[in-house]
C-alpha cells in the first residue's frame, strides 16, 4: 500500500514538474516562431476579414491590402511625388487620349512582354497536366472587364466604367440571356461572355494590346487601371476556383501577377504574402521597370527626409508579408510597443502619452519610433438638403443666408481638437490637400469661426436672433443621422450647441441607417453629416458630389445634399475633361466660388492620420490613399530582434513571490488544524 | 422513461422553434436586408448594386408570410435551419458548414481544458476549504471566492493582458497558433483569465454542497469508524455531492462546443464564440442564425441529457 501511494506521489511530482516545464517554455510573449525573426518579414495587423479577395469586387481596406499586393495592375502611383503621378505598372506606358474618327476618345494599353501569372495548379486547365503559369494576354485584362460588367459577380465599382462603349448594353444583354436561357447561365463564364460579348469599347487587339474606347470623355478612367479592379485574371483561375469538391472559391484564392502571392489566406488568423519568383520586377531587373525600383526622384524634402536613400534599387525587399488578425486596439497597441508589429496607429486611449504638444514624446522617440502624418484624400462636411423649403433652394436668398450664418457658427478646429485630438485638416472646400485644386491660401469666408458675423447675416435674412418673426419663435431645424452611439452624439451635440449661440434651435433626429435612408429617399430632411474618401486623387472625385446627375432624389446618387445648379453642372462637365493646368484650374476655382456662395455644405476637415513606426523600418513615406506601397518598404530584422529581446524578458520574480505567499498563509493554518485534530 | 425523453424532446422543439422566431423578429425589428447587402459591399455601393446583392442572396424577398404566403424570408429562415442547409455566409459567401468546422478546434482548443482545469481547481479548492471549515483558511477561501466573482470578466481580461502579457511579459497579449509546439503559449492566458473569472462562484458553490454532506449522518458514522478525515472528504462526501456537480458539469458540456464569446474575442481566438460575435457585427444574418439554433439545440439536448443523468447516477431520481 506504501508503495502504491508512493508511486502516486512520484506521479503527481512528474506531472506537475512536467506542467512547470511546460509553462515554462510557453513563457514568452513573442506571438511568433523563434526561427522567423531573423528573416525580413514585416508585421500588420488586420481588424476586420476582407469580404472577398476577388479583384472585381474587393472594396475595403483589408482587401487592397492583399489584393494590391498580390494582383499588379497596368499602371501604378510614383511613390514619393506629389501631386500624385501615375506610372506604368505592367503596361509599357501610360497610355496617351486618343480620338477615334468617329469622334470617340480611346486608351491604348499594351503590357510588357514576358509577364507570368503566379504558379498555380488551376493553369493545368490550359495548359495540360504540370502546367503552373503562363502568359499574361491583354485577352486576360478584357476578361476582368467584362467579370465587371458581369450582374452576377457584383461588382460595386460597375457604374464606374459605364464610360467604356457598350459596357452597360453588355450588363444588360448577359442577365436577359441569363434569364431567358437558364441553360446558358450554367456554361462556363467566358463562353456565355463571348457569346453575348464582347463588349463594343473592351478591344483586344493583339496579345498585349488592348484598346479602352469611351463613349463618352472621362480621362479618369486611367486611376481606374492603377487599382486590382481592372487587373488581369486567368480565366482559369475562376473556372477551377468555384468552390466545388473542396475545391477553393476565386475569392478567397487569388491568382495574380503582384510582386507578392498569397501563401496562407485564414480569414480569422491571418493572411501570409511571400516575394513571388514570377513577378517582372524579380525575372526582370534589367528593365529597370519604374514599378519595380526604388525612385530616384521624388518631391522637396524627400532626399533630407532619407526617402530616396534606396534609389534605383530593385523591388521589393521584403520577403514575406504577415498580416494578423487583431479586433481590440489595445492589445494591436502594445504589440506594436513590444515591437511586435513594425507599424501601428495611435489609439484614443495612449494618444496623450504618444503625442505632447503636437510632436512625439520623448518616451517614444527613446524607443526609436517616428511618427508620420499624412492628410487623406477625404472630405467630411455638414450638410443641407437643398430641395428643403426651409434651409434649401426654395428658401431663396433667405435660405442662402440662413446656411452661411450656419456655416461661419461652426468652429472645426475646436471641434477637431475635442473630439479627434486635433487630427484633421479644417476644410476650406472640398478638395482636400495633395489634390490639384487645393489652394493652401485660400480662406473660404463662410468657413471662419464668426458667430457674430453669423448673427448679423440671420438679421439679413430676416431671423433676428435667430426667432421667425412670422412664428415668434427660434428657427426649428431637424439634424437627421444614424449614428446613435454615445459619442456621435457628443459630437453632434457640438453642432447643435454651436447653433443654439446664434439662436438656432436643431433638433438631433438620431434613427437607424435604413430609417435614416428612408428620409433621404423622401427629401424629408434638413441637415445630415457625411464624409467621403477619395477612389482616385482627381478633383474630379470630389466635386461630382455636388454634382445634378448625382444628387440623391434624382439617381439615387452620393449628392444627399441634393444640390442642382446648371452652372455648377456645365462647369464640371469641362472640367473633368481637361488636363491639370491653369485651364481646369480657372474651372475649379469658379465651382468652388458658387459653392462657397450656395453653402450645400459646411466642410468640415480632411482626416489626418498619424502613424508610428519603428526604427529598423525604412523608406516609410506616407502613402494617404489605401494603396498597398509595402514593396517599397525595407527592414532590419537583426535591430529588431535585438530591440525585441530588450524590451520583453520575461519578469518571473512576481511568481516566486506568489508562491512563497501560498506557502506562508496556507502552512500554518494546516499545520495548526492537524495539530488541534490530533 | 422513454415517454419522459419523449415528451422533453417535443418540448425542445417547440423551444429551439421559439428562438428561431424571436431571433428572426428580433434582427429584422433592428435592421433589414439592405442593412446586410452595405455590410457586404462596403458604405460606396450605389444602390442598383445593393439590390443586384439581395436578388443573388435572395434577400429581394418580402420579410413575412402575410406579404406573400409562396416565397417569403420567413418560411425560408425555417426551412433552410430545420433540413439543416446552413448556406453561405452573407458577408464573404463562405459556405457555413466550412466556417463551423473551422472554428470548432479552438473554440474546443480554448474551452475543454478551461473546463477539466476549471472543474478540477474548483472541486479541489472547496474540498480544502470545506476540509479546513471554520479556520480562517475557510474565511480567507470564501472571501478571496467572494471577491473573484464580483470582479468582471472583462476586468480580469484587460487586467491580465496588462499585467501578464505586458508587464511580466510572460504570454502573447492575444492570438493563436494551432502548431502544438507553440499553442500552449497562446491559450495559457485566456485560460489562466477562464479559470480566475470562474473559481470563484465554483467554490462558493462546491463549499456549500460539501459541507452539507459533511453535516449528515453517514460522514458522521464513517468518522466514527476511524476513516481519517483526508479519507472521509474524498471518499464519502465527494462521492455523495455528485449529482450538483453533475449537474453543473452536464449543463455547461453543450456550451463547450459554442465556444466563449468574450476570452475568444479578446484573446483573439478563431472559434466559434467569436465568429458569433463577428457574425452580429457585419449583420450577417446566416452565420449568426445557424449559431444561435445550434446553440439552442445544444442547450435542449444538454437539459435532457442532464436530467437522465439523474436518473442513471441516482436510484432516488425516477422520471416521468
Amino acid at each position: 500500500m506504501r508503495a502504491v501511494r508512493r508511486r502516486g506521489a512520484r506521479r503527481a511530482l512528474a506531472a506537475g514538474l512536467a506542467l512547470a516545464a511546460a509553462l515554462a517554455c510557453a513563457c514568452t510573449n513573442n506571438p511568433y516562431p523563434e526561427a522567423d525573426s531573423d528573416e525580413k518579414v514585416y508585421y500588420t495587423s488586420f481588424v476586420e476579414a476582407p469580404r472577398s479577395l476577388d479583384p472585381a469586387v474587393a472594396y475595403d481596406t483589408t482587401a487592397h491590402a492583399v489584393t494590391g499586393n498580390v494582383y499588379g495592375t497596368l499602371l501604378e502611383y510614383h511613390y514619393l511625388k506629389r501631386p500624385y503621378e501615375l506610372i506604368p505598372g505592367l503596361a509599357r506606358r501610360v497610355p496617351e487620349r486618343r480620338e477615334l474618327p468617329d469622334g470617340r476618345i480611346a486608351y491604348r494599353f499594351e503590357l510588357r512582354p514576358d509577364l507570368l501569372f503566379h504558379d498555380d495548379p488551376c493553369f493545368e486547365l490550359s495548359g495540360g497536366e504540370g502546367a503552373r503559369t503562363r502568359q499574361v494576354r491583354a485577352a486576360d485584362v478584357a476578361y476582368q472587364l467584362h467579370r465587371i460588367a458581369d450582374p452576377a459577380v457584383n461588382s460595386p465599382v460597375v457604374q464606374k466604367f459605364s464610360n467604356i462603349a457598350g459596357f452597360r448594353a453588355f450588363s444588360k444583354a448577359l442577365a436577359a440571356r441569363r434569364e431567358e436561357e437558364p441553360e446558358f447561365g450554367r456554361r462556363p463564364l467566358r463562353e456565355q461572355y463571348r457569346a453575348v460579348g464582347p463588349i463594343d469599347g473592351v478591344r483586344v487587339e493583339d496579345a498585349r494590346t488592348l484598346e479602352i474606347v469611351l463613349s463618352e470623355p472621362y480621362p479618369q478612367i486611367l486611376y481606374w487601371f492603377a487599382m486590382p479592379f481592372t487587373t488581369p485574371v486567368p480565366w482559369e483561375a475562376v473556372a477551377y476556383y468555384d468552390g466545388e469538391q473542396g475545391r477553393d472559391r476565386f475569392a478567397d484564392h487569388p491568382v495574380g501577377t503582384g510582386p507578392y502571392r498569397l501563401v496562407t489566406y485564414d480569414k480569422r488568423l491571418e493572411i501570409v504574402l511571400e516575394k513571388s519568383p514570377n513577378w517582372y520586377g524579380i525575372r526582370h531587373p534589367e528593365w529597370d521597370a519604374p514599378g519595380a525600383t526604388y525612385p530616384s526622384e521624388g518631391e522637396p524634402g524627400d532626399r533630407e527626409a532619407g526617402h530616396l536613400r534606396a534609389a534605383s534599387e530593385p523591388l521589393p525587399f521584403i520577403e514575406r508579408i504577415e498580416f494578423r488578425r487583431e479586433k481590440e486596439s489595445i492589445p494591436r497597441f502594445n504589440k506594436f510597443l513590444q515591437g511586435y508589429y513594425d507599424v501601428s496607429g495611435i489609439i484614443k486611449e495612449s494618444f496623450d502619452k504618444v503625442i505632447q504638444n503636437d510632436r512625439l514624446s520623448a518616451d517614444m522617440k527613446e524607443r526609436g519610433i517616428t511618427l508620420s502624418k499624412a492628410v487623406n484624400p477625404s472630405i467630411f462636411y455638414l450638410g443641407f438638403n437643398m430641395t428643403d423649403e426651409e434651409v434649401g433652394a426654395p428658401a431663396g436668398e433667405r435660405g442662402r443666408k440662413l446656411r452661411q450664418a450656419m456655416s461661419l457658427a461652426v468652429d472645426t478646429r475646436d471641434w477637431l481638437d475635442v473630439f479627434l485630438n486635433g487630427r484633421g485638416v479644417p476644410a476650406q472646400t472640398p478638395i482636400p490637400p495633395g489634390i490639384f485644386g487645393y489652394d493652401e491660401g485660400y480662406e473660404n469666408p463662410f468657413r471662419q469661426y464668426d458667430p457674430e458675423r453669423a448673427k448679423a447675416l440671420l438679421e439679413e435674412a430676416g431671423y433676428p436672433g435667430g426667432v421667425d418673426p412670422e412664428t415668434g419663435q427660434p428657427i426649428e431645424l431637424t439634424f437627421d443621422t444614424y449614428q446613435t452611439s454615445s459619442e456621435q452624439r457628443l459630437r453632434n451635440q457640438y453642432f447643435v450647441n454651436a447653433w443654439r449661440r446664434i439662436g438656432i434651435d436643431v433638433e438631433i433626429a438620431a434613427t437607424s441607417y435604413n430609417r435614416f435612408q428612408e428620409k433621404v429617399r423622401d427629401g424629408s430632411y434638413q441637415l445630415f453629416f457625411w464624409g467621403w474618401i477619395a477612389d482616385y486623387p482627381d478633383p474630379e472625385n470630389f466635386l461630382f458630389l455636388l454634382t445634378s446627375g448625382m444628387a440623391r432624389s434624382v439617381s439615387g446618387g452620393p449628392n444627399t445634399a441634393n444640390f442642382q445648379n446648371d452652372r455648377y453642372d456645365r462647369l464640371f462637365e469641362r472640367m473633368k475633361t481637361l488636363p491639370n493646368g491653369p485651364e481646369r484650374l480657372e474651372f475649379i476655382r469658379e465651382m468652388l466660388a458658387l459653392l462657397e456662395r450656395e453653402r450645400p455644405w459646411i466642410e468640415l476637415f480632411h482626416r489626418e492620420d498619424y502613424t508610428l513606426y519603428h526604427g529598423w523600418l525604412s523608406n516609410v513615406k506616407p502613402f494617404g490613399m489605401s494603396y498597398p506601397m509595402l514593396k517599397y518598404y525595407d527592414l532590419d530584422p537583426a535591430e529588431r530582434r535585438a530591440m525585441r529581446r530588450a524590451w520583453n524578458e520575461p519578469v518571473v520574480w512576481p511568481l516566486y513571490a506568489l508562491a512563497g505567499l501560498g506557502v506562508m498563509v496556507v502552512v500554518p493554518g494546516v499545520v495548526t488544524f492537524l495539530r488541534e485534530r490530533q | 422513461m422513454l415517454a419522459y425523453v419523449l415528451r422533453r424532446l417535443a418540448w425542445g422543439a417547440v423551444t429551439v422553434v421559439g428562438v428561431l422566431f424571436f431571433l428572426f423578429l428580433v434582427f429584422f425589428a433592428v435592421t433589414d436586408p439592405d442593412d446586410i447587402a452595405r455590410r457586404a459591399l462596403g458604405e460606396k455601393a450605389m444602390p442598383e448594386v445593393i439590390e443586384q446583392w439581395k436578388a443573388n442572396h435572395g434577400y429581394d424577398k418580402p420579410l413575412w408570410p402575410w406579404q406573400d404566403l409562396d416565397d417569403n424570408l420567413f418560411f425560408d429562415h425555417y426551412s433552410r435551419m430545420l433540413t439543416f442547409q446552413f448556406g453561405k455566409s452573407d458577408s464573404d459567401n463562405v459556405p457555413i458548414r466550412e466556417r463551423l468546422a473551422d472554428g470548432i478546434g479552438p473554440s474546443l482548443a480554448l474551452t475543454l481544458p478551461l473546463f477539466a482545469m476549471s472543474l478540477l481547481l474548483g472541486v479541489t479548492l472547496s474540498l480544502f476549504v470545506a476540509f479546513f471549515r471554520e479556520t480562517y483558511i475557510d474565511r480567507m477561501g470564501v472571501f478571496l471566492a467572494v471577491l473573484a466573482m464580483s470582479i468582471s470578466i472583462l476586468l480580469y481580461i484587460v487586467g491580465a493582458q496588462y499585467l501578464v502579457a505586458k508587464v511580466l511579459r510572460w504570454f502573447p497579449i492575444s492570438g493563436f497558433d494551432s502548431d502544438p509546439s507553440v499553442i500552449l503559449r497562446f491559450l495559457a492566458l485566456p485560460i489562466l483569465v477562464g479559470l480566475a473569472s470562474r473559481v470563484g462562484s465554483d467554490v462558493r458553490f462546491y463549499r456549500t454542497v460539501f459541507l452539507e454532506e459533511t453535516n449528515r449522518d453517514y460522514v458522521r458514522t464513517a468518522r466514527a469508524k476511524g476513516g481519517g478525515e483526508a479519507r472521509v472528504m474524498t471518499r464519502h462526501v465527494l462521492r455523495n455531492a455528485l449529482i450538483p456537480i453533475l449537474t453543473n458539469v452536464v449543463l455547461a458540456i453543450p456550451f463547450l462546443f459554442t465556444g466563449s464569446l468574450l476570452l475568444e474575442s479578446f484573446f483573439g481566438i478563431p472559434g466559434l464564440g467569436s465568429l458569433m460575435v463577428e457574425s452580429i457585427q457585419n449583420n450577417d444574418f446566416s452565420t449568426l442564425r445557424t449559431l444561435v439554433y445550434i446553440g439552442a439545440l445544444l442547450f435542449v439536448g444538454g437539459q435532457i441529457a442532464t436530467d437522465v443523468s439523474y436518473a442513471l447516477v441516482d436510484p432516488r431520481v425516477r422520471l416521468g
